[in-house]
């Protein structure tokens, strides 16, 4: 089985390979993005002389950072699965020895590990031209990966209930706007969370979204209290647990529409 | 025992009525009213391994609903289907391990990959052993040529290579039943002519059982031993095709090529068992009855009205059959 999703993995990515210019593409687009993200906080730091709490050079790893991993937390499998019900597509995919969640699982990968070589080329590149603080020590970059790997199958789910609203609504254009928007607020791209309200701060400590970005981003720059790490762990899990059963129960649900009602 | 069983299967759709302006809009929202459309009524039928079953009826029939619930993705409203001993729609995975399938035009190839792409993938997913693969591969690619085509992306593709490809991803992991609707639908005859090909070519090698529906009775009448035909929703005649043939084909079409013919032959002569289909100033086509007249006596007959100069005749068939029953002219 695992082969199988390998190979998937490897099909979704060279799918993206065959356009050698999605590489370029995609990079130059991110760079683009941290140059924006620095300008804009460099002027609130000259402005105000602090740059929401952190120093300029933290707030510059951050956000080559965010940048970074972003693509690993934001892009994925939606457009295509999207694209299997608008085509119908779907019939022959239910008709793989597979299942559907598996298949799909095995595309993400794919993707993901797109998006890291992406990020990584990012990170290699700003990191030139700014410099950045290296992680705090060596156990705080395994935590670091750790986290993003966690967020993996959390946002592989996401992606999922999103997917399986284009059972209901024939487009998943608006749940993906609203899926972007929502990581990306939670998950501290558009600010770290530091800067938002308490209540925010309050309700985004139980939501998974903030160890997607946020919460590994300070660790790695040592500024994220140790003390917490077991909960956080711990936290991911049970979401894990729980994305899993609302994907997998909505999606049930929706093909057994299709099963009752044809496609 | 059959390898597919199906006993009073029933499909039922809800067809949700669309309610106009606002208020209809609430109304919908509040209690939908359905409109209830019965695609299939209760059929019954069992197929052996290794047969090669012609699906046809008329555009609505209910041909891809049947397929659709044979393959699982579609669950009866009530009956019962048994596919090789499994119940397809509560075990989708567990039969589609089994089966392949093509639905029109739709592909399950990579469309941005080269087609040896999908090939291997397929490998993997059904863990079809090594030497299996290639033997299959090097089968397939020389009755299907697809020499050319495996290292090309899908989406270069025309129509009639990509169904060639498709075909053959359906048959690569050496399913016990392939299910295929209207895999010819848009290819000229020469691929049509080796998809065909293909198709008795395993079936004879790997008795694979194949359930076939499509438009063109010519893929019927060369792949099929068995027709069943379907006609709003219910089966009109399981059986034989040779004997089909016999029992409602017994008919004979033969065009005329005549001269100085006076008015219309259809108004002033009666021909005993012999219908004029159509009547030009240079040509008469007709359509006779073996048993009740012979040629002989109908050209008696009309030379006495016009200069019979030449004579196409053929034997009825599938699709000439099928139009009278159609329209009604015979009750099975
Ligand atoms: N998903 C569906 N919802 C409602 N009605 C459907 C659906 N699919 C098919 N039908 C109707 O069921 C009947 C049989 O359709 P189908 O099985 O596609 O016929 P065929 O394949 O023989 O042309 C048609 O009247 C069709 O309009
Ligand atoms: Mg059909």
């Amino acid at each position: 089985m695992l082969r199988t999703i390998f190979a998937l993995a490897k099909m979704h990515l060279n799918e993206h390979n065959i356009y050698k210019s999605n590489f370029y593409l995609f990079s130059f687009n991110r760079l683009i993005e941290v140059v924006v993200y620095i300008f804009v906080w460099q002027a609130i730091y000259y402005q105000t002389g602090d740059a929401g709490g952190f120093t300029l050079s933290q707030m510059i790893t951050y956000y080559i950072l965010v940048v970074s991993i972003n693509p690993i937390v934001l892009w994925g499998i939606n457009e295509d699965m999207g694209h299997s019900i608008r085509t119908g597509r779907i019939n022959k995919e239910l008709l793989n020895p597979i299942s559907y969640f598996k298949y799909y699982f095995g595309m993400n990968l794919g993707e993901i590990a797109f998006a890291v070589i992406v990020g990584i080329a990012v990170f290699v590149v700003c990191a030139i031209f700014w410099g950045v603080t290296l992680p705090v020590s060596f156990l705080n970059f395994i935590i670091f990966l750790v986290l993003i790997l966690l967020g993996i199958p959390i946002t592989f789910f996401l992606q999922m209930i999103a997917g399986t609203v284009g059972f209901y609504s024939g487009s998943i254009w608006g749940i993906q706007i609203l899926r972007k928007a929502v990581i990306s607020i939670f998950a501290g791209v558009i600010a770290p969370i530091t800067l938002f309200p308490a209540w925010f701060q309050a309700l985004s400590n139980y939501l998974p979204f903030q160890e997607l970005i946020y919460t590994p981003i300070n660790i790695w720059i040592g500024e994220f209290d140790m003390s917490q790490i077991v909960f956080v762990l711990i936290k991911q899990v049970i979401w894990i647990v729980i994305l899993y059963i609302i994907a997998k129960k909505f999606f049930e649900h929706a093909v057994k529409k299709i099963t009752i009602n044809g496609g | 025992m059959a390898i597919i069983e199906v006993e009073n299967l029933v499909k039922t759709y809800k067809i949700l009525q669309k309610q106009d302006g606002l208020i209809g809009y609430f109304k919908n929202l509040v209690r939908p009213k359905y409109k209830e459309l019965t695609a299939v009524k209760g059929i019954n039928f069992n197929i052996e391994e290794g047969e090669l079953v012609g699906y046809i009826g008329e555009n609505g029939a209910g041909k891809s609903t049947t397929i659709k619930m044979l393959t699982g993705l579609l669950t009866p409203t009530s009956g019962k289907i048994v596919v090789n001993g499994i119940v397809p729609y509560e075990k989708r995975i567990e039969n589609n391990k089994s089966i392949g399938a093509v639905f029109g035009q739709k592909t399950q190839l990579w469309w941005d990959l080269p087609v040896i792409e999908s090939f291997r993938l397929i490998k993997q997913m059904y863990k079809l052993p090594d030497g299996e693969y290639r033997k299959n591969l090097k089968k397939f690619t020389q009755i299907l040529e697809l020499e050319e085509l495996l290292d090309k992306q899908v989406k270069n593709l025309s129509l009639g290579q990509k169904m060639r490809c498709e075909i053959a991803a359906t048959f690569l992991h050496n399913p016990k039943i392939v299910y295929l609707d209207e895999p010819t639908i848009g290819l000229d005859v020469f691929v049509k002519e080796n998809i065909r090909k293909f198709i008795k070519d395993i079936n004879r090698e790997k008795k694979t059982t194949v359930i076939l529906t499509t438009h063109d009775l010519k893929d019927i009448e060369d792949v099929c031993n068995r027709i069943i035909l379907l006609d709003q929703g219910e089966i009109i005649y399981d059986g034989d095709k040779q004997k089909f043939k016999d029992i409602y084909g017994k008919y004979v079409f033969a065009e005329l090529v005549v001269s100085n013919k006076n008015g219309k032959l259809s108004d002033t002569i009666t021909l005993n068992g012999c219908e004029i289909v159509e009547e030009t100033e240079k040509s008469i086509k007709i359509k006779f009855n073996h048993e009740e007249t012979t040629i002989m006596q109908i050209l008696n007959t009309i030379s006495n009205h016009c200069v019979v100069e030449d004579i196409h005749m053929r034997e009825a068939e599938l699709e000439d059959i099928l139009k009278e029953i159609y329209k009604g002219a015979h009750k099975c």
